[in-house]
């Protein structure tokens, strides 16, 4: 086994091309060098690309760009997550324990897209965009896009990601984060992220969101249906229950998705008209 | 049989006990500088890993080491055919279960984990990669993996003498008769879950050859005397056999069965090198054994008002595929069955059966835990039954001194049970009533009934050693090991009271089987029992020796106290000679500063076939309350109080007593709420700690101790067990809170969040 | 067959150095290489907190940071809780023992380095604080009513 340290994306995309399939890349580790340890991964090359920069927030084009090196206790902490994009910090939060979120970074977390992953989740709701390097240049991969299925991205094998940009969200939008996991730190059994804008009492857009309960995260769009246009207060039991149904099977997973979808909803929209 | 006077009439206060200590190796644990098991390296070191089945039931058709002996950095790969005498007898049944363990698996399969092979490697990562490179080829056989499909009429067979264990069979009384005339039938079903201990240190060991040949072990362990197994498997002396216990990271009886010893030993004996072997957490949650599942049928007859008139109880436990300790586990669940109640006609049924899933044995409560779940459920459905408040039902029921159990023995010491329930309801103070908008609170209680002490009919004994040296200093020499609960630290309490000197001036050594007298291992509640007497003896004994000494030196035919160091005519307050001063004399007189005793635990006959006599010494009682909140759209229980109280007779530290209950208390509650090792077909659903959920901090609120000293029990000074007592109460008082708070009878461990809202969603609807 | 290489780091305000594979974890670097073994071994997953270390004065589990991650980076024990020499306990230390929030002792090195942390953020904090605190240290004997009572008595200062 062989580690290098790559002092840029550029560099460590640069590496992953050179060494082929058996490199990986490693930033925080928290999901790598566990796996490690259980010898349920060998890789041949280890390219540690955790310093190829910094944690940084920068705000440009009316949203928030994140560097992807920014560890889960950096957006907890940070001032600009706070007023721009609460529901990435709220998410944190859950992930793992405190020494997890001081290693782990949203970038590994984004490129190793866990179904249970909160940023993932998030990423989704927020309409976030993922930037990445590889040796044939620079791109930007919605959220949406970008996860594919357990553990599987958009990403070449020698392609990294850089940044984050979320986008600025509309005046009168407030955010939730919901998650029911059997200990705090644990995995989720049902997380919802939901992110809302009204216009007056109604709801103009809303963005429903959920991991843990499949492959990837999980548009809820018949709830974000029955909202849009709605009167919030209106449609919370429907929501509830086309939220559930989204869910297969039709079992707790489905039940709690469900609650958690309609929480979510009635502190996002008490969020949206504090705002 | 040695009979020790409790010092409970002693009026005036004690020096020591009953005071909070700080033992030495308190003081290393919170620097970091003790040494466990996996903290030693010796020069030249290899390391050993164990190669396992992974498959439930096969014949092994061939075993292929080639690749692995090539793995650079391998120095050996034992197999079966090399063991000296490749079985590991359970010594401790005594009832001749006729099936034995192999150490390492040599023509047959019977569980997904079983041990085939160990290697040594240069480094640990050698050793995994040869394990890995060792092939096995199988031929798999039918498999059973439910106990009662293991019972019926052509269920594969896990060994050919039968897949019954052990069949006990207590019964008191008229059942038949009674049930006759009870005025209500009450039935219920309760099945409880495989846990695993999850202490926080691996299994871990090193061995090495020493300079005398003798081949010694440093583990952690909860018993010592696995050394005479040892020399058996590798045909050794048995006085060419060492074991060393360390101070342990915990136990709780998954350290009871030997774990690493054996293939640390024949690694050790094969390559002639120091070797070390540390099990991963993944391998001890797949492949070390288990609690048994339990599955309990219980029909209690009653009368109007609720007095218990007959309990019929079948209780079957999954053994697993080896027997370990399960004949035991069953009959401590047999005998305690009825729980503190007082039943004149009982009939209760435990067996042992056999499948092919990991072997079950020792685990912290030991078959009385899980009966506590179904006794205490029972006992709230007989409330139901008559329309009466549970605990009007309990004190109508509850067992007193001089009544006896299933086995008709009696009860001969202090039953503090109804104290306990009272202290508890007292601490509790008015119910907190409604919450929020979908969220039900309840409160539920259970008492318990726990056995402390072996059962008599082995003939329990403990020795302990205890010198005064010329300083005034004591050493004490103790085979007891200690896997964390302070069992090193009270018996320094316990010479420090006799001597009259702090704590602090006692050093003790502990859990060495060729240089600490034996006393038994640290399981069964026994060993503040057992070795506190046994110091205790020792001590008085040489405090007697001393004072003989002592009198003639002072000239004195008064009363010769021993206090604050020195040693006095009763009335001289500081004049007289410090303790070591009468030590050196003494010694020089021929009468040496020294004591060996044993200690006799009282004898007792049992008869199997009747499942008539005399079980266990003595029994230790508590009730515990819990206070919880449901969260009806998600099936979350959330705990918000939780008293715990046990009759303690003596605590001996009283911050280390509460600690046990503290301790106990939560992993009772994880037992109810969250741990559980799932199973498929023989295999483990997950080997992940992450996924093995046991309390967190945020999981449990802080638990409100209380110990009572009301009722002298058989230990130094008065003391009762508390070890194992309180893990048993949580899983009911948890489900008897819920069962307030919502209606919904939980029956089944671990009461998950899936399963609660399942069961509120089966609820009648309100009002029928 | 996997190149080793040097590694260099502070340990306990000290110099540190060590021969090391690529794989080779924090935790193993330390206890086999630099005789810390103060530092626990209990899962292998991050998830029981026992060999919890600071790196560069932040809480992190040993176990799931690669050893040469650490290079030219400071590592802090619970050896640095005590003064040099004197063999006086930290307070913490003293409040665990008073307190009986150590049993066994396995999960006590990564509790103390827990709450000193929780110190320098959270002056006097509740007990509810305290538990959110040390949710990622698992202890199977204590119960944990002690290590909360220790903690926040040493805290409440």
């Amino acid at each position: 086994m062989r580690y290098v340290r790559a002092s840029s994306f550029e560099e460590a995309a640069g590496l992953l091309a050179e060494l082929g399939e058996d490199a990986r890349a490693i930033a925080g580790g928290q999901s790598l060098v566990p796996m490690m340890n259980l010898r349920l991964a060998r890789p041949a090359v280890l390219v540690d690309l955790s310093g190829a920069g910094e944690p940084s927030f920068e705000r440009g084009g009316g949203g928030v760009v994140i560097g992807a090196l920014t560890r889960h206790c950096d957006l907890e902490r940070s001032a600009v997550i706070a007023e721009e994009c609460p529901i990435l910090a709220e998410a944190a939060r859950f992930i793992g324990n405190v020494r997890v979120r001081n290693r782990g970074t949203i970038g590994g977390s984004l490129a190793h897209a866990d179904p249970a992953g909160e940023l993932p989740c998030v990423a989704v709701a927020l309409g976030a965009s993922i930037r990445t390097v590889s040796p044939r240049g620079v791109r930007a991969l919605p959220a949406g896009e970008f996860f594919q299925t357990y553990f599987t991205t958009a990403l070449e094998p020698d392609e990294v990601v850089t940044h984050v940009e979320v986008p600025a969200l509309p005046p009168h939008t407030g955010s939730s984060f919901q998650e029911l996991a059997r200990r705090v730190g644990d995995f989720a059994v049902s997380a919802v992220a939901a992110v809302i804008t009204l216009a007056g009492d109604h709801c103009r857009d809303a963005r429903l969101v959920a991991c843990a309960v499949a492959q990837r995260p999980l548009e809820l769009t018949a709830a974000e249906g029955v909202l849009r246009g709605a009167k919030p207060e209106d449609v919370l039991d429907e929501i509830e229950s086309r939220a559930g149904a989204a869910v297969s099977p039709n079992g707790y997973k489905a039940a709690v998705t469900g609650v958690l979808a309609r929480r979510a909803v009635v502190e996002a929209v008490d969020r949206a008209r504090a705002r | 049989m040695t009979t020790l006077t409790p010092e409970r009439t002693q009026e005036a206060p004690f020096d020591v006990v009953g005071t909070h200590t700080v033992h030495a190796d308190f003081v290393e644990k919170v620097k970091g500088t003790l040494a466990y098991a996996d903290d030693w390296q010796l020069p030249g070191m290899l390391h050993g890993c164990v190669v396992r089945a992974q498959v439930p039931s096969a014949r092994i058709l061939s075993v292929d080491t080639s690749e692995a002996a090539s793995v650079r950095g391998v120095h050996s790969i034992v197999l079966a055919a090399e063991v000296p005498h490749n079985v590991i007898q359970e010594q401790v049944s005594g009832l001749g279960a006729g099936v034995s363990m192999p150490v390492l698996a040599a023509e047959r399969i019977r569980y997904a984990g079983e041990p085939v092979a160990i290697v040594a490697a240069d480094t640990p990562a050698a050793a995994a990669e040869a394990a890995d490179r060792v092939f096995v080829e199988y031929d798999e056989l039918p498999a059973v993996f439910e106990p009662r499909r293991a019972l019926e009429p052509g269920a594969p067979l896990v060994h050919e003498s039968g897949n019954l264990l052990v069949d006990w069979r207590f019964e008191k009384g008229d059942v038949e008769g009674a049930l006759a005339a009870s005025t209500h039938i009450v039935e219920g079903t309760y099945s409880t879950q495989r846990v695993d201990h999850a202490y926080l240190e691996p299994e871990a060991g090193i061995g090495w050859i020493d300079a005398n040949g003798v081949l010694t072990l440093r583990v952690a362990t909860q018993v010592i005397e696995h050394d005479r197994q040892l020399a058996e498997i590798l045909g050794l002396p048995r006085n060419k056999v060492r074991v060393s216990g360390t101070f342990a990271g915990g136990g709780f009886g998954g350290k009871e069965d030997m774990t690493v010893e054996p293939y640390l030993a024949l690694l050790v004996w094969k390559t002639g090198r120091p070797v070390r072997m540390v099990w991963t957490r993944q391998e001890s949650l797949l492949a070390r054994q288990k609690r048994h599942p339990f599955r309990m049928h219980y029909r209690t007859g009653i009368t109007a008002d609720g007095r218990i008139l007959a309990q019929e109880i079948d209780i079957v436990g999954d053994a697993g595929a080896y027997p370990l300790l399960s004949e035991r586990v069953l009959f401590a669940g047999g005998v305690t069955a009825c729980g503190p109640y007082d039943v004149a006609n009982a009939r209760v049924r435990s067996r042992a059966v056999f499948t092919n899933n990991v072997p079950t044995s020792a685990f912290r409560g030991f078959g009385a835990m899980q009966v506590t779940f179904a006794y205490e459920s029972q006992i709230e459905r007989v409330a139901e039954a008559v329309g009466k408040p549970p605990v009007e039902i309990r004190r109508l029921n509850f067992v007193q001194q001089g009544d006896t159990l299933p086995t008709h023995e009696e009860l001969d010491t202090h039953v503090g049970v109804g104290e306990t329930l009272d202290a508890v309801l007292t601490a509790l103070g008015p119910h907190p009533g409604a919450t929020e908008q979908g969220k039900r609170i309840g409160r539920g209680i259970a008492c318990n009934i726990q056995p402390y002490g072996r059962a008599r009919f082995f003939a329990d004994r403990a020795s302990c050693w205890v010198g005064v040296e010329h300083d005034g200093a004591v050493t004490i020499r103790t085979g007891a090991p200690d896997p964390g609960a302070g069992q090193a630290a009270s018996l320094a309490q316990i010479a420090a009271e006799v001597f009259g000197v702090s704590a602090d001036r006692v050093s003790v050594h502990i859990a060495d089987s060729a240089l600490t007298p034996l006393a038994g291992g640290t399981y069964a509640t026994r060993q503040l029992y057992m070795s506190g007497n046994a110091t205790l003896l020792a001590s008085r004994e040489l405090r007697d020796d001393l004072t003989a000494v002592a009198a003639d030196l002072l000239g004195t035919s008064r009363a010769v106290v021993f206090r604050g160091g020195r040693v006095f005519a009763e009335g001289d307050g500081d004049a007289g000679l410090t303790l070591g001063e009468v030590a050196r004399a003494a010694e020089a007189q021929g009468v040496m500063p020294h004591r060996l005793s044993t200690f006799h635990a009282e004898g007792g006959s049992f008869d199997v076939a009747t499942a008539t006599g005399k079980t266990f010494p003595d029994f230790t009682y508590g009730t515990h309350a819990a206070e919880v909140e449901v969260d009806e759209e998600t099936g979350q229980i959330r705990l918000l109080r939780y008293v715990a109280c046990h009759d303690v007779g003596r605590a001996i530290d009283p911050v280390r007593v509460e600690g046990q209950i503290q301790g106990g208390a939560v992993q009772g509650i994880g037992y109810a709420l969250s741990e559980e090792v799932e199973v498929e077909e023989g295999l483990t659903a997950s080997s992940l700690f992450a996924e093995y959920l046991i309390p967190a901090a945020t999981d449990v609120p802080d638990i409100e101790a209380i110990a009572l000293e009301i009722g002298a029990g058989k230990g130094p000074f008065g003391a009762r067990g508390i070890g194992e007592p309180p893990i048993g109460p949580a899983p009911a008082a948890v489900a008897n809170a819920v069962a307030e708070a919502t209606g919904v009878r939980l029956t089944e461990l671990p009461f998950t969040p899936a399963r609660v809202l399942a069961a509120l969603r089966a609820r009648a609807a309100p009002g029928s | 067959m996997s190149e080793e290489q040097l590694l260099r780091f502070e340990l306990n305000g000290g110099e540190a150095s060590a021969w090391v594979q690529p794989d080779t974890t924090l935790l193993e670097a330390l206890r086999t290489h630099t005789g810390a073994t103060e530092v626990k071994n209990g899962c292998g997953e991050g998830v029981c907190g026992t060999c919890t270390v600071l790196l560069d004065g932040e809480l992190v589990s040993s176990c799931t940071v690669l050893a040469l991650q650490a290079d030219a980076r400071s590592v802090t024990t619970v050896r640095s809780l005590l003064p040099a020499g004197d063999g006086a306990l930290h307070p913490l230390q003293e409040a665990f023992l008073r307190h009986g929030a150590a049993q066994c002792g396995f999960c006590t090195a990564g509790m103390l380095l827990t709450a000193c942390q929780l110190g320098e953020s959270t002056p006097a904090p509740t007990r509810e604080e305290i538990r959110h605190a040390i949710a990622g240290n698992l202890c199977r004997c204590t119960g944990y009513t002690k290590i909360v009572d220790a903690i926040e008595e040493y805290l409440a200062q």
